[in-house]
């Protein structure tokens, strides 16, 4: 996945994320989430089911209580459950969606490479600051994070309380988000100044830094999965 | 856009991110995952808050799946209530941020219930889920269950939200207002 | 004359005196033009006007006129990769976009359009003459402040500008890195750049400045060659002062007067030997 072009996993997830919800559920989601747990094991991407399973598992928990055990007429017996037919296949159904998507999306975006992101795109003639917004908010998020933990740190040693009732919680709140908040005005007007500098208003195309090869397998794959989308639209509406 | 916005959305949508860790550490029941839309929003116009807003979903389904670019829409109303209330110096005191979160905070709660029900049947995330979910074993309906428990975190959670961006912006100095002018009339007594 | 001030006044947002005020000067290219003065005295703001970073980034009103290379610098893109801007924080610099080294010194001309291989020998050269050529494919992030001033500078060489504005671009350097700069500083002048810096480094800027401007509460006050000011009691009138050689003499003056410790004052190592040799 690492070397696939860096259009094709979005243009796949996104193909996923539409099918999910257009295909007959729970049949259709279901062999959709096996399809994606399947390729994502071909491609190597061996990690992506385990974590996708973990994050899903909470939001599967619920979707089993709200509908399975608190659906309507109960009808249905499992153990010393009474459980809703109906209910519980509606959360099959969608629990199979998210899973699907969340478990494409953390396969196609492990080889994710920024830099290459933004040779395709300028490639294609999208004007760089689209590219620029996404990649340097891809980069801007891990490093705001890790401040998180240094303003809290600093905060402490000034008596800062993290636990408390939620008077003192709100206090502490305060405290660390508003140096956030100005940290993140301060650093705007340093990128501004960077931007300004560095020649973001000339008027020409930008040169892709590298050649981004978009392989026959990299345009069949994409080619395949918009066809399902529509196929499976077409489909929709006729049936 | 001109480079002053380039810069500021990737720092505002970081710290929509940022923000929801610190609330993580708190264990409070809110999100404030909006913090930097509303400030974005406030300080530069419809265009760099509904495309923070926006972006910061974007991120969003990035790490946790494509299926959370549902509640954009809910993002782009807090953008643009977030500039009419600046419009409107409804930053100008705490209690008044206070009242313009909370408004807010119905409508995107409103907004919220709907894609929560219809996308996602009821199961999002966290705290909201457990509220449905509690609310349905009372025997409530699961659509007045999803509407009743996203109303009361989204008021909670815009209340607090805009009263953070509020006393931001209010301690901004002041050739930094300069350089914004709907940061100036939103805090403007 | 490659940047012109003609009658030049510049006042903050919310600032309740200006910056510069009447400022009319010309730099030419050929020289390193150094500006020098006292905190608040206009230094920065004056490179700010030159390169059209003010009014445009900074806000704030502007009158009078500013012309670089023929066009006003806040207003024409044509200036785009012909104006290199350094400040002191090489921090303020970086794309944020770049995950090496390479990347973050190719930014600017990719955004000017160059070749590739434009592009890419530009960026091996400007890696080269800054000294961080081993650096190439580390990213950003790792590195010290002194090395990502290096990076920054080799990034503005790569664009071959014809125009240099440095804002006290050694205050990250250490010893060698000092020494670069001021070789890339006299090579740009040689050929033909407009070199214009700000720096409160007397003892080093001596050597390295054809013609230097200091100012004073937004106006200027002395523009003659530095070993004139600094050799003179002037400089001593309008700021905190002048070489380390030559504050040595002028205060040996007032303990001991005598003549060899009176104005014009020695300002390097060299001229104090001559001097006080005989």
């Amino acid at each position: 996945m690492a070397r696939a072009h860096p259009f094709t996993g979005p243009s796949l997830t996104i193909a996923i994320t539409l099918l999910a919800f257009l295909l007959p559920a729970p049949a259709g989601p279901l062999w959709l989430y096996g399809g994606v747990v399947l390729a994502a094991l071909i491609t190597g991407a061996l990690s992506a089911p385990w974590h996708g399973a973990l994050i899903c598992l909470p939001l599967w928990f619920f979707l089993f209580l709200l509908h399975g055990v608190l659906g309507a007429d109960p009808s249905w017996s499992l153990g010393s459950l009474s459980l809703s037919r109906e209910g519980t296949a509606m959360a099959l159904g969608q629990a199979a969606r998210l899973g699907a998507i969340v478990t494409a999306t953390l396969a196609m975006y492990r080889g994710f490479s920024v830099p290459r992101f933004v040779d395709a795109a300028s490639e294609r003639g999208w004007p760089f600051q689209y590219s620029y917004l996404l990649v340097a908010t891809i980069m801007a998020v891990p490093r705001f994070v890790s401040q998180v933990h240094h303003i809290r740190e600093a905060q402490r040693t000034r008596g800062l309380r993290l636990t408390g009732n939620w008077l003192t919680k709100g206090r502490g709140l305060k405290a660390l988000a508003l140096p956030l908040a100005f940290g993140a005005l301060a650093e705007a007007e340093e990128r501004a100044l960077a931007l300004e500098t560095r020649s973001i208003r000339a008027p020409v195309r930008r040169t892709p830094l590298h050649v981004v090869q978009d392989r026959f397998a990299d345009r069949l794959a994409r080619w395949l999965g918009w066809s399902s989308v529509v196929a499976a639209v077409v489909w929709r509406l006729a049936s | 856009m001109s480079p002053r916005q380039l810069a500021l959305i990737p720092v505002a949508v970081a710290l929509n991110v940022a923000v929801g860790r610190i609330v993580a550490e708190f264990n409070l029941p809110v999100y404030l995952d909006a913090t930097g839309t509303i400030l974005a929003s406030a300080l530069a116009g419809p265009v760099v808050g509904v495309t923070t807003g926006v972006l910061s979903q974007v991120i969003t389904a990035m790490i946790g799946g494509y299926v959370w670019l549902a509640f954009a829409p809910v993002q782009i109303i807090i953008a643009l209530l977030a500039l009419a209330g600046a419009r409107a110096r409804m930053f100008r005191s705490l209690p008044v941020s206070l009242g313009l979160g909370a408004s807010v905070g119905v409508v995107a709660g409103a907004l919220s219930a709907v894609i929560s029900y219809f996308v996602f049947r009821g199961v999002t995330a966290g705290g909201v889920t457990a509220i449905t979910t509690l609310l349905t074993s009372t025997g409530l309906p699961l659509s007045v269950a999803v509407t009743a428990s996203s109303l009361a975190t989204d008021i909670v959670d815009k209340s607090i939200a805009f009263a953070i961006v509020g006393m931001a912006l209010r301690g901004l100095p002041l050739r930094m207002v300069a350089r914004f002018p709907e940061a100036g009339r939103a805090i403007r007594s | 004359m490659s940047v012109v001030f003609e009658g030049v006044s510049f006042r903050y947002p919310e600032a309740r005196v200006p910056a510069l005020r009447d400022v009319s000067v010309s730099i030419r290219p050929g020289e390193v033009t150094w500006v020098f003065g006292d905190l608040g005295a206009g230094a920065t703001t004056l490179l700010l006007v030159a390169s059209g970073l003010a009014p445009r980034h900074t806000s704030g009103v502007l009158s009078g006129r500013v012309t670089v290379l023929g066009v006003d610098p806040a207003t024409d893109p044509a200036l785009q990769g012909d104006i290199a801007y350094v400040t002191a924080s090489p921090e303020a610099q970086l794309s944020h976009v770049a995950e090496t080294v390479s990347q973050e010194v190719a930014f600017a001309p990719a955004n000017l359009g160059w070749p590739r291989e434009r592009i890419w020998n530009a960026v091996g050269q400007a890696l080269e003459r800054a000294g961080v050529a081993q650096l190439a494919d580390r990213h950003p992030a790792e590195l010290s402040g002194g090395q990502l001033q290096r990076v920054v500078l080799a990034a503005m060489m790569a664009l071959e500008p014809r125009i240099w504005i440095l804002d006290e671009p050694a205050s990250a350097l250490d010893v060698s890195g000092k020494a670069m700069l001021h070789v890339l500083l006299r090579e740009a002048a040689s050929s033909g750049a407009v070199v214009l810096v700000a720096s409160e480094d007397a003892d080093a800027m001596a050597g390295v400045a054809d013609r230097m401007i200091v100012l004073s509460e937004g106006s200027t006050i002395l523009d003659d060659a530095p070993s004139t000011i600094l050799s003179g009691d002037a400089v001593w009138q309008v700021c905190r002062g002048s070489t380390t050689l030559a504050d040595l003499a002028r205060r040996a003056g007032a303990i001991r007067p005598a003549s060899e410790f009176c104005a014009p004052y020695p300002i390097t190592v060299p001229e104090a030997v001559a001097r006080w040799r005989r």
